[in-house]
């Protein structure tokens, strides 16, 4: 082996120590570098690619992002079952859009998305701290049941007599899924297995309750008695369904964002779900924080089912808190939002009217409203791929950083 | 070696470039290794050597430019196209599975079947078979999670070799190995080679650029700034090609004058913890460390370090049969991280920091309760990015963006981010694990000032490292522990490599420092 050291590119001869590029291939190593200047050229921005290639890279990016392309997924699929089966998708999208959002439908469609928007925030909070809370139901129904007894036995003014059943419930629904939590640090369950365990019985206690010590007498039907009056949600002006739930939920919803961006808290609880070891180290209560945020999932849990018991018809009806499945509905737009909190009540919507608009679909294009479903569940599906192949990919990324 | 230029190179990269939105990782780079040389490639934090390395394992692919193998071009899409073409990686972070033997992890995904079932006796022979072959010993039916960092990265060297690699890709090997380890490593490597396999070593580490490789190729800012032999060249000469300008002698920059005799700042009395099974972990450690003083710690892996520092930083709550105090400036110290306490930890990835969060956010860990980064509405944005530049300033981390995700950042940036986050927080107590681990020769000089700078403002520092030069560097103090006692305690005059390594191994008759040769170690640290 023969030839001096070559330092950047003053050699001699041209030839490296390793005698190979004898075909100029070296060329490039031979050129002044002048972004040095600043003495960290090589971490500027590099001119000319900001700009217009910028707005485009953005809307690629919003483009390609997952959400948009799993509903776009969803609904091409959709569509193409539509054509299978003997449907006329001109027909069928505009009666779902309708079946939503017209023909004084949109008052039931926001109805429902007060619940779902909440059940959203019982998942997506305690998911920010890396806890899964599947036991949405079981929150939901206790919360709405202590609701409802304590707006029926406790004789309260206007006012009072609503914000206590909705304190109590999400109190009680703050409970409930904070079990889980010495669940998991003391026995070592995780809480996706124990907020799901709890909540079977949880709804069917709610249910035995409902049935029984609080039924309506005489009537045989598994509801309690009408709410007294002084228990009853406001109306928004101008709507029989729409009622203080609505600003309610759109409140806490912008608090929690906001918690979440900008709080220390939301920081340390980002930090717990991102790196549980990491956030120990800096100094945070990793344990309490879990049960905090399980707790907080609960409350908006427990809230929800009182707001649903405190609206109209004003009772609880058994099975009417669970039945429309806004639990569900909620963890897939959760998903759907992949990380992003501010797009869960963008999800939240869109899911919504999904399952709104299906029974106007079935009326008017004669298309079975479990479509519907089919949509949200396909939506599910493309979520769920894109979470595996980015896991796949981020483990190799973690290679790639092997030595780094 | 012997080389034939008239022989093609087993691999070569040509013309490689590659960007990570503005940033130029590499920058139109030719590399060639030839059969059975090990090839070093050097470079400052940052200048694109593990993203080069990447992209000869598949796991990038380049913008421009292409890999060849014995002169014949190739693709690449995946690091199992690379493994078919005989290229090996060693990761740092290893991917084995704990819970499986060393034949397990060695033959996974590649079985030798009989039958259609694993072969394990066939498997246990090869382990065998390569252990004897390249001096690479490890028991076959050793579970991984109960063996040693040195030996876990013998399975991963076993499970190229397994594949057949030629090209065998090693990214800081070293930096998480003993001295000890590291040279067996080196032993091996050369074993490797002599059977006309080529090695790609990355490493900070001078000395064993010179004591071990053939080659060296250093990169700059994505680019070759410089190929030399390493029988013709020097560590200055390397310096200077890395950072353009050479490092001042290795200065001790111990105490120049010894702390006040005053009350300790950190003062650990009769230590004694016991693992989960029951096993004594630390036997009775006593010690203290003074306002303006720097306490070394050395030791064999698993002499009780690990327990000791996360006793000392309150994140090992003390458990059942464990006794003893941890005082700070005379109380105790309490469970949970203690904010007099900074703490840079050796588990860069798994407990310093958090990948998938952004520069700034790991930059203000530990300090997200204090009232300056209080805004009106909890964090204060503005203050939380004003920190995290003057810090990216003040320690010339380099970063696209302090919003980007720190996992994005060099290893050797990352390891800056963590030092520059505990550093700065002007605590009493600094304890610090490793803090040079991955960085660059001129960022290590930086590092060892800046500790030194901590101490002189009446600090007080533990600081561990398995670098006995960094130690007798900075300490004014060493102690050495022994299974999980105190051993011995050696002035940093003192602490010669025969002194501290004999009572490393719990020779504790101490006596006459080294008057022998065989030091190992030397140049620019
Ligand atoms: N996945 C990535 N995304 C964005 N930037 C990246 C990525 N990987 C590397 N970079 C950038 O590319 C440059 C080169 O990084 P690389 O990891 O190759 O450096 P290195 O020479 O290995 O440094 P070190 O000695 O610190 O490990 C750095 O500026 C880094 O921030
Ligand atoms: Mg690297």
């Amino acid at each position: 082996m023969s030839g001096g050291p070559t330092v950047d590119g003053h050699d001699a001869n041209g030839q490296h120590a390793n005698g190979q590029h004898a075909d100029g291939r070296d060329a490039n190593e031979h050129h002044t570098d002048g972004r040095e200047v600043d003495g960290r050229g090589v971490d500027g921005p590099v001119p000319g690619r900001r700009g217009a290639g910028a707005v485009v890279a953005l809307a690629g990016r919003i483009v390609l992002a997952p959400a948009v392309l799993a509903v776009a997924g969803a609904l091409v699929l959709t569509t193409l079952v539509m054509l299978a089966v003997g449907v006329d998708p001109a027909l069928a999208y505009p009666a779902l859009v309708r079946g939503a959002l017209y023909d004084g439908n949109l008052e039931y469609t926001i109805a429902a998305f007060v619940p779902t928007l909440g059940m959203a925030l019982a998942f997506a909070i305690p998911l920010r701290a890396g806890e899964f809370n599947l036991g949405g139901d079981g929150q939901m129904a206790l919360g709405g049941v202590v609701a409802a007894a304590l707006a029926l036995n406790v004789t309260l003014p206007a006012g009072l007599g609503v914000l206590l059943p909705l304190v109590a419930a999400a109190l009680t629904g703050a409970l409930v899924a904070g079990i889980s939590a010495p669940l998991r640090t003391r026995l070592g369950v995780p809480a996706i297995v124990t907020t799901l365990l709890v909540s079977t019985p949880a709804v069917a206690l709610a249910s035995y309750l409902v049935r029984f010590p609080l039924a309506e007498q005489g009537t045989g039907n598994a509801q309690t008695p009408t709410l007294p009056d002084a228990a009853h949600l406001p109306a928004l002006a101008g709507s029989e369904y729409v009622t203080l739930g609505l600003p309610l939920i759109a409140l806490l919803t912008a608090a929690w964002l906001l918690a979440d961006a900008r709080g220390v808290l939301g920081y340390e609880i980002r930090a717990t779900g991102s790196n549980r070891e990491f956030a120990r180290y800096g100094g945070v209560a990793v344990n309490r924080l879990a049960a905090v945020t399980l707790a907080g999932g609960g409350a908006f849990a427990g809230l929800v089912g009182a707001l649903i018991v405190l609206g109209p018809p004003y009772r609880f009806v058994d099975g009417a808190l669970t039945a429309p499945g806004y639990t569900f509905t909620a963890i897939a737009a959760v998903l759907l939002a992949t990380g992003r909190p501010v797009a869960v009540p963008f999800t939240v919507a869109l899911l919504t009217i999904l399952s709104a608009g299906g029974p106007g679909m079935e009326r008017d294009a004669g298309v079975p409203s479990q479509l519907t479903q089919i949509v949200q569940g396909l939506i599910i599906v493309i979520v769920a791929v894109f979470a595996t192949v980015r896991h796949v990919r981020r483990r190799r990324n973690a290679r790639t950083e092997a030595g780094a | 070696m012997a080389v034939s230029p008239a022989e093609p190179p087993a691999a070569e990269l040509v013309g490689v470039s590659k960007r990570f939105g503005p940033v130029v990782a590499n920058d139109g780079i030719d590399l060639a290794i030839a059969k059975g040389e090990i090839h070093a490639v050097v470079g400052e934090n940052g200048a694109g050597k593990s993203t080069l390395m990447s992209i000869l394992y598949g796991l990038h692919r380049p913008d421009a430019g292409h890999v060849a193998r014995n002169g014949a071009r190739i693709r690449l899409r995946s690091p199992a196209d690379a493994i078919s073409h005989g290229l090996g990686m060693v990761h740092q972070h290893f991917r084995l599975f704990p819970e499986l033997t060393v034949a397990e992890n060695v033959v996974i995904g590649a079985e030798p079947t009989r039958g259609g079932v694993l072969d394990l006796a066939a498997a246990r022979r090869e382990v065998e078979r390569l252990g004897d072959l390249y001096g690479l010993r490890a028991d076959p039916d050793a579970r991984i999670d109960g063996l040693p960092v040195g030996i876990r990265q013998r399975v991963e060297i076993l499970k190229a070799l397994y594949r057949r690699a030629e090209v065998l890709i090693l990214d800081e090997p070293t930096a998480v190995l003993t001295p000890g380890e590291a040279t067996r490593l080196f032993d091996v490597l050369r074993t490797v080679t002599a059977t006309g396999a080529s090695v790609v070593l990355v490493t900070h580490k001078l000395t064993e650029v010179l004591a071990a490789g053939d080659r060296v190729t250093v990169l700059r800012r994505g680019r070759v700034t410089g190929r030399f032999d390493t029988a013709t060249t020097t560590a200055d000469e390397l310096v200077m090609a890395m950072i353009g300008r050479s490092l001042g002698p290795a200065t001790p920059r111990r105490a120049t004058r010894p702390p006040a005799d005053g009350p300790y700042a950190l003062e650990v009395r009769d230590l004694r913890v016991r693992d989960r099974d029951g096993v004594p972990r630390l036997d009775g450690v006593s010690f203290g460390v003074r306002p303006g003083e720097i306490v070394g710690i050395a030791g064999v892996a698993g002499s009780g370090q690990r327990e000791l520092l996360d006793t000392v930083t309150g994140l090992r709550g003390p458990g059942r049969g464990d006794s003893g105090e941890v005082l700070l400036s005379g109380a105790p110290v309490r469970r949970g991280r203690h904010p007099a306490v900074a703490y840079v930890p050796e588990d860069r990835r798994g407990r310093a920091t958090s990948p998938g969060m952004s520069l700034a956010e790991n930059l203000i860990m530990g300090d997200q309760r204090t009232p300056a980064l209080r805004g009106r509405l909890g964090l204060s944005a503005s203050a939380v990015r004003e920190r995290a530049r003057t810090l990216t300033e003040r320690f010339s981390i380099r970063a696209a963006s302090v919003s980007d995700p720190i996992s994005s950042l060099s290893g050797g940036n990352a390891q800056k981010a963590v030092l520059a986050r505990e550093l700065s927080r002007g605590t009493p107590v600094i304890v610090v694990e490793e803090p040079t681990q991955g960085v660059d020769v001129g960022a290590q000089e930086q590092i060892h000032a800046l500790i030194a700078d901590a101490r002189d403002q009446g600090q007080a520092v533990l600081l561990q490292s398995s670098e006995l030069t960094e130690l007798r560097a900075l300490a004014d103090r060493v102690l050495v522990m022994f299974e999980g006692r105190v051993v011995a305690e050696i002035t940093g005059e003192e602490a010669g490599d025969e002194r501290l390594g004999a009572a490393m191994t719990g020779a504790t008759t101490g006596g006459a420092s080294g008057t022998t040769t065989g030091g190992t170690s030397g140049a620019a640290s």
